[in-house]
């Protein structure tokens, strides 16, 4: 469902040119659940910003869906990030001014949906985080985990295609990231295809695949073909 | 320490330069629109004379018609002045109105020329403190004797002599000669509350001569005048037995004893009066100090109150305006304030260092108000200056500390919600994410 | 659209959103009665005076030697005036309208002198007046040359005809103006009669209650003191005040010529006060609105810098460039609403302040509304500009740390 073929990305300054990522070839069958592993600065973001159409490119193809997203502008690819995209990041990225239900209907909102239906999508996303109960709080009431739950709860409210997590557990500690994990992989295992970038290679193993970039480049690929699972 | 927080203010205005400036810039504006509004209504609705006024009084005897509800009226009929200045008492008193006359200079070529006159009494001038650059006013014997004495002001007297001192020569005024016993320095109270009925901000008059003779020349009367009736009969005497007022009459009254008992005095007067067929509105006299005749004669312009309420407002937008920018401003610091709190600075000091920083941009921005103050009186001068004298309109000390005062305080206020909010922001968080 | 959550979100930031409203109060409140005010006072100063004010000038003739004969010099000028090539025609008056210097008396329609009567400002002129001003006669006859009658110094004489404004006949006759030609009223006790109307003619006092009321009588008064009207052929006037003041200035030596003006610039010192206020006004609203709208697009500017990646984030969960141009156009219309909202009670409570503290005129209902729109709209183009900006935040910013 995602194929990308030679993609580069430079960012051009006055003086240098700086290679995020370049001739990146990588294709993801629906139902996966890749990690994405490198040091730091090394073009993970970069990739990932491209695959969820948060940036251009500058060379390449990449087709999301069997559709070319370079020719999409930006209302086009706002719209399809709306409904065929889910984001969790590493520091949440919660409204701080709105309550946990408002800061789940906000990509609802972008959607244009009736709002018995949000209502209800929400609260069975809040209570499918287990954070129900807590509806009118705002974010900086709850602990780290439990806004990433929200936010987790925020990318799966749209019912995505597949879900891009970038550090998920970065600003989390053990316990509570192997708990988020769980949930991953619970959503894994329901049929959303999930690319997440990660410098913990203890989460990279529990992936179907891991991919490791250098400096722009696939190094390694962990070929476990056959973990692919195909959704039941 | 406080020079070391002054110098933290400036480092701190120079890191948001724009932000400080906009904050800099609204303190300007509307502290300097409010003082332009300030000092108009400073001087135009000041005490013109602080160190007299409470014991100079202007009189009211209401000879109005009895059949309509007017108010009292503002002058005295002249049966009524006579009467009082006749009267056996030993107060300064005086009774003053103005004219017009033609003056003729001395000399070949020199063209004849009108000036304004005031018709008064020898107490006018030490009553209300006029100096004297050379000689000085006259005594109760000239006004009681009509000599023609003559006092100029110090223009006309540049004017006709080229400044020198000219007492004990004389004017040559339609046709009379006077005799100078005195030339004013540059006096001019200011609003000119000793005739506030004929344009209560005009310059002093060019001369001043005994007043009886306006009447026994007789000179050009000129100056407001009301009658409710006309006169009976023909010729100045019908005029003056009239009900027509015209005169402002003034008396110092030192103590309220005497007050007290001039008011009696005038309540007799006023029955007496009304026994011979006269004053028939019920008796209503009054005794009114400079500042209370002021307000009765409403000499304030509704304009600058009008301006006032509106330039309070302007100042009020400015300092919601500036509320914000350093709510933005502060809590844009929150990771300085944190830091410095790890570093050991109690809540106190970070007030304090911060209070001072609101009255450094206060200080600037009255600085620059006073700019501003000084652009708009000028711009005031400019559309109003053909109509009365404008060498008022200048930030005295007085006005320059009141401008400074206002604009470190109301910046200050207006700093204390940001302060607070700043100073209890949680340092762990702002330390963590740095 | 997302009222909710914009109400919502708004309640946490409670004092920057009260700052800008009470802001927008104020502004309202001042610039909707500073408007009112300016055009107020622009009403009363474009009131016709009835004269042809472009065409005429006066000046000030004062006698002062003791053989000074006012009735002969008078005349002389007089013919002097009306000779003068370039000068249509000229009168004696005691008073200038508009000027604000002149004298009034009441008519009443009984013979007693104590009777509260109807206030009329006075012209004592000759037979040229209405020719020399310029006004319109539209009922009865001007005055001969014969009946002008010449009142010498301390004499009273009252004349016993008169030429009145419409606007007399009409508070003197409510029921019929026109019939109040040949009516008698009394002046000082003594009968009057009206032998002719004006259309219009303003007394010297702008800011009396009785400015359109004025009577013209027959009479000259001989007190040394005399002013000429001149109204010249158009385009003429500036150079013949020059001439006339240098000609009469040096023809005698008996007296003196002084402060010969214009009708416009009578006029221009006359409403000083008031076009001082229009001007005064009209720099504090400029002011104003620089002030907060410069306050709006700060606060503005300041929201979205401290909102970047809450902005980001939108954007990557689909928010369209538009959407956050609109979020921050809503946002501001609710907070500019609630402020005009409380302007609207702010201008009206400052406006009775007005009406009881000054005797303003009421304000017309018109001029809120329209001040609420106009805020509305001026708030949303403030805001416009930096929420262009907002838009143009990458979703990208959403996935760095920091």
């Amino acid at each position: 469902m995602l194929t990308m073929q030679n993609v580069s990305k430079v960012f051009r300054t006055e003086v240098v040119e700086t290679h995020a990522l370049r001739d990146f070839s990588l294709t993801v069958a629906e139902g996966e659940f890749i990690t994405i592993t490198g040091p730091s600065g090394c073009g993970k973001t970069t990739f990932l910003n491209i695959a969820g159409l948060l940036e251009t490119y500058t060379s390449g193809q990449y087709l999301l869906d069997g559709q070319d997203v370079s020719r999409l502008n930006d209302f086009q690819r706002a719209r399809l990030r709306n409904q065929k995209i889910g984001f969790i990041f590493q520091s949440f990225n919660l409204m701080p001014d709105l309550n946990l239900f408002d800061n789940i209907d906000v990509p609802l909102r972008y959607r244009g949906m009736k709002a018995a239906e949000r209502r209800q999508r929400i609260e069975s996303a809040l209570d499918s985080v287990g954070l129900l109960s807590r509806k009118k709080h705002i974010p900086s009431q709850l602990s780290g985990g439990q806004q990433q739950r929200v936010a987790i709860a925020r990318a799966l409210v749209g019912e995505p295609r597949f879900l891009l997590a970038d550090e998920p557990t970065g600003n989390l500690d053990s316990n509570t990231a192997f708990g988020v994990m769980e949930l991953l992989q619970e959503i894994n295992d329901r049929g959303t295809t999930i690319i997440m970038v990660t410098h913990d290679k203890s989460l990279a193993g529990k992936s179907t695949r891991n991919i490791h970039i250098l400096d722009g480049r696939i190094q390694q690929c962990t070929d476990d073909t056959h973990l692919v699972r195909i959704p039941a | 320490m406080f020079l070391y927080y002054l110098r933290l203010s400036a480092l701190s205005y120079r890191r948001n330069p724009v932000l400080s400036s906009l904050m800099v810039l609204a303190v300007a504006i509307g502290v300097g629109a409010y003082m332009v509004v300030y000092t108009l209504n400073y001087f135009m609705g000041g005490d013109p004379i602080p160190q007299k006024s409470s014991v100079l009084y202007h009189l009211q005897i209401d000879s109005g018609n009895p059949d309509d509800t007017f108010e009292p009226p503002s002058q005295l009929t002249w049966l009524d002045a006579t009467a009082l200045l006749n009267a056996d008492n030993n107060y300064r008193q005086t009774a003053s109105s103005k004219f017009n006359a033609v003056v003729e200079p001395e000399g070949d070529g020199a063209r004849p020329f009108s000036i304004n006159g005031r018709g008064n009494f020898g107490d006018f001038f030490p009553m209300f403190d006029a100096h004297f650059l050379y000689g000085g006013g006259w005594d109760r014997g000239a006004d009681e004797g009509n000599q023609q004495v003559i006092v100029l002001s110090r223009e006309l007297n540049d004017r006709l002599f080229g400044g020198v001192n000219s007492v004990g020569q004389t004017v040559n005024l339609q046709g009379n000669r006077f005799e100078i016993t005195g030339v004013l320095d540059n006096w001019q109270p200011f609003p000119k509350f000793y005739d506030v009925n004929n344009g209560p901000f005009d310059s002093i008059e060019d001369a001043f001569v005994p007043w009886n003779l306006i009447t026994s020349l007789p000179l050009s009367r000129g100056g407001n005048t009301n009658c409710w009736k006309a006169p009976v009969g023909t010729g100045l005497q019908a005029f003056l037995n009239s009900e027509c007022v015209w005169i402002q009459y003034w008396i110092e009254l030192p103590s309220t004893q005497d007050r007290e008992n001039y008011l009696d005095f005038l309540d007799n007067y006023t029955r007496q009066q009304q026994e011979l067929g006269r004053l028939l509105r019920p008796v209503n006299n009054g005794l009114f100090n400079v500042n209370q005749w002021l307000v009765r004669e409403e000499v304030l312009p509704q304009e600058t109150q009008i301006l006032a309420a509106l330039a309070a407002m302007l100042l009020a937008v400015c300092l919601l305006n500036t509320v914000g920018l350093l709510l933005s401003k502060f809590l844009g610091k929150s990771g300085e304030i944190g830091l410095r709190q790890a570093l050991g600075a109690h809540k106190g000091s970070l007030f304090t260092q911060h209070l001072v920083e609101a009255g450094f941009i206060g200080l600037i921005g009255g600085l620059l108000g006073l700019g501003v103050a000084k652009l708009g009186l000028w711009g005031i001068e400019g559309l109003i200056g053909d109509l009365m004298t404008t060498d008022w309109m200048q930030l005295n000390p007085v006005l320059i500390t009141v401008t400074l005062l206002l604009s470190v305080g109301s910046t200050i206020v207006a700093g204390l919600y940001p302060i607070w909010r700043a100073c209890n922001v949680n340092p762990a968080i702002h330390l963590k994410t740095q | 659209m997302e009222f909710g959550p914009i109400l919502r979100a708004m309640w946490r930031n409670k004092l920057g959103v009260l700052l800008v409203t009470l802001q927008v109060a104020f502004t309202m409140t001042i610039i909707v009665n500073a408007v009112f005010i300016i055009n107020e006072r622009s009403r009363l100063m474009v009131r016709p005076s009835g004269l042809d004010e472009a065409n005429l000038f006066y000046l000030q003739n004062i006698g002062f030697s003791a053989d000074y004969n006012e009735s002969a010099v008078v005349r002389e000028d007089l013919d002097f005036l009306r000779r003068y090539p370039g000068i249509v025609n000229a009168t004696v008056t005691n008073a200038i309208p508009v000027s604000g210097s002149g004298s009034s008396s009441a008519l009443s329609l009984e013979p007693d002198d104590t009777a509260p009567g109807t206030f009329a400002a006075y012209y004592e002129v000759d037979e040229q007046a209405l020719d020399t001003m310029g006004l319109e006669l539209i009922a009865g006859e001007n005055f001969s040359a014969a009946e002008i009658t010449e009142r010498g110094v301390g004499e009273f004489f009252n004349p016993s005809r008169g030429i009145v404004s419409l606007a007399l006949a009409e508070t003197l006759f409510p029921q019929d103006p026109h019939a109040a030609l040949g009516q008698t009223v009394y002046r000082n006790n003594s009968p009057l009669q009206i032998t002719g109307i004006v259309r219009r003619l303003q007394a010297p006092w702008p800011d009396t209650s009785f400015v359109e009321q004025s009577i013209l009588l027959p009479m000259n008064s001989l007190n040394t003191f005399a002013m000429y009207l001149v109204r010249t052929e158009p385009g003429q006037r500036d150079r013949l005040m020059v001439e006339i003041e240098e000609a009469l200035a040096t023809s005698r030596t008996d007296r003196i010529i002084r402060e010969v003006m214009s009708l416009e610039e009578t006029r221009r010192q006359t409403y000083m006060v008031d076009s001082a206020m229009s001007t005064v006004l009209f720099a504090v609203i400029v002011i104003l609105i620089f002030i907060t709208s410069m306050g709006i697009v700060g606060l503005t500017v300041f929201g979205i810098n401290r909102r970047r990646k809450q902005i980001g984030t939108r954007r990557a969960l689909g928010a369209t460039r538009t959407a956050v141009v609109r979020y921050f156009l809503l946002e501001n219309f609710l907070i500019t609403g609630v402020g005009v909202i409380l302007g609207a009670l702010l201008t009206i409570s400052f406006n009775i302040f007005l009406v009881q503290s000054f005797d303003m005129p009421r304000i017309d209902w018109y001029y809120t509304p329209l001040g609420m729109l106009a805020l509305l709209l001026a708030g949303q183009l403030a805001v416009l500009g930096p929420s262009g900006n907002a838009a143009r935040i990458p979703p990208a910013i959403a996935t760095r740390s920091v």
